[in-house]
């Protein structure tokens, strides 16, 4: 199955499952190894091409590692669901601390835990939003 | 004098106006219209600002000078100085809004982007009251949160919702949601918005343009649960926005929500000849000033330019 033939829809699902598969892992993947872990019937370059379009929209790392390319997601899962949230409420306002405060405001205990903690785990290198 | 008349004007539009707008309750029920009026008046002040600022140095060089001496360098100085002083008003204005919209059209991609894959596949389509365009992502999150961000032209827009809302909200009103939300993709709400947003940031002191750019906002919401009444009713949409108040908080957009929801409770619905008052005057607004003071001044001082 060539990327031509795919459609946007099945391009966000495969999009969405290499992006488990670099959430669940231990550590930065080969395409290899996301094509292995993905049981699927895909060609490899299909592989190649999502984590080549995560890569440019900055939602994944590329590391070089001797000849070949490493992969890993740029946050991790939870810091990705706590900055849109606080995307989306700081779309009311502008300052982000306002949004900080107003979403540890609106979302009540849990998920300020959640928060803090995805706050409190170092973002490697993860890409700021345009906006900061 | 039309400098004079030009400054009262940008300083009455850009001070009381806005103040007693925000504060009146008639908006409420007419938000259409409302909205109109919020952009006449924005309009009319920076256009009379503009024009206060070309017309105030040829004043000054009228009260100062003697006709004939009104030629040459001081004429020359006065044109100069006028340009330069609208130039900072337009260049200011348009300088915000450039940067505003290509920021924020970057942080929706990004936004999009991170919600189709934060979004859980197998709900997606548990809703199926979009129509086709709008893209409706559901994020897991136990409070229930409904927005909505634009796609790029030609592109999908994304509704987002959390589980806790599709858990919370009976049918109807998680449709009257969907079309609030889908009101604001299609009416593209979003750049009405943003004008007021940039106003505010080229002009955050000057002008009452925080409270131009809140009331906009408040009105627009209105305007989409008028959509979703429309469609669905207005047990509804008051039922769902009872939902968004019942997950607490404080603040204004708690009380936001509060008083659209006692809206549609209390049936507020402006009457048509309220909606035409308020069209006429936003029109006047912007017309009036233009014919009875700029006109005249154009053409007094294109005259005046001419040798003597």
């Amino acid at each position: 199955m060539s990327l031509g033939t795919l459609t946007c829809v099945a391009l966000g699902e495969l999009e969405r499952a290499v992006m488990a598969q670099l959430w669940s892992a231990d550590g930065p993947l080969t395409v290899r190894d996301v094509h292995d872990r993905l049981e699927r019937e895909l060609a490899y370059t299909t592989v190649m091409t999502v984590l080549g379009r995560l890569a440019k929209k900055g939602l994944v790392r590329q590391e070089r590692d001797g000849k070949a390319y490493r992969y890993a997601a740029a946050s991790s899962r939870e810091q990705m669901a706590a900055e849109v949230m606080i995307d989306a409420l700081g779309d009311v306002g502008e300052d982000r601390t306002a949004a900080l405060v107003a979403f540890v405001d609106r979302v009540g205990p849990e998920e300020a835990d959640a928060l803090r903690r995805a706050l409190d785990t170092p973002p490697q290198g993860m890409p700021r939003s345009p906006e900061s | 004098m039309a400098s004079v008349w030009l400054t009262g004007l940008a300083l009455v539009l850009a001070g009381p106006v806005p103040a007693l707008l925000a504060r009146a309750r008639w908006p409420r029920a007419v938000p259409r219209a409302a909205i109109v009026l919020w952009q006449a008046v924005a309009a009319a002040a920076v256009l009379a600002a503009v024009g206060s600022a070309l017309a105030a140095p040829e004043a000054l060089l009228r009260v100062l000078t003697h006709p004939r001496e009104r030629t040459g360098f001081p004429l020359l100085i006065a044109v100069g100085v006028a340009a330069v002083l609208a130039g900072l008003i337009v260049v200011r204005l348009f300088g915000v809004l450039v940067l505003l919209a290509v920021r924020t059209r970057m942080r929706r991609a990004r936004h999009r982007d991170m919600v189709d894959l934060l979004a859980r596949a197998e709900q997606n389509d548990a809703v199926g009251s979009l129509r086709a365009g709008t893209v409706l992502r559901v994020l897991d999150g136990a409070v229930p949160f409904a927005y909505c961000v634009p796609g790029r032209v030609g592109r999908e827009g994304r509704v987002v919702v959390t589980g806790a809302t599709l858990d919370t909200l009976g049918p109807d009103e998680l449709s009257a949601v969907i079309a609030h939300e889908q009101a604001h993709l299609d009416a593209r709400h979003d750049l009405v918005r943003e004008g007021f947003t940039a106003l505010h940031k080229a002009f955050p002191v000057v002008a009452r343009s925080r409270e131009a750019r809140d009331a906009v906002a408040l009105l627009l919401e209105m305007l989409a649960d008028d959509a979703g009444r429309r469609r669905h009713g207005d047990d509804a949409m008051a039922g769902a926005l009872d939902a968004f108040a019942s997950r607490g908080g404080e603040g204004t957009e708690h009380d936001d929500v509060l008083l659209r929801r006692d809206r549609i409770r209390a049936h507020v619905q402006g009457g048509r000849a309220l909606s035409v008052g308020i069209y006429l005057a936003a029109v006047a607004l912007v017309v009036v000033p233009t014919i009875t003071i700029v006109i005249p001044w154009l053409t007094d001082a294109l005259q005046g330019l001419r040798p003597l």
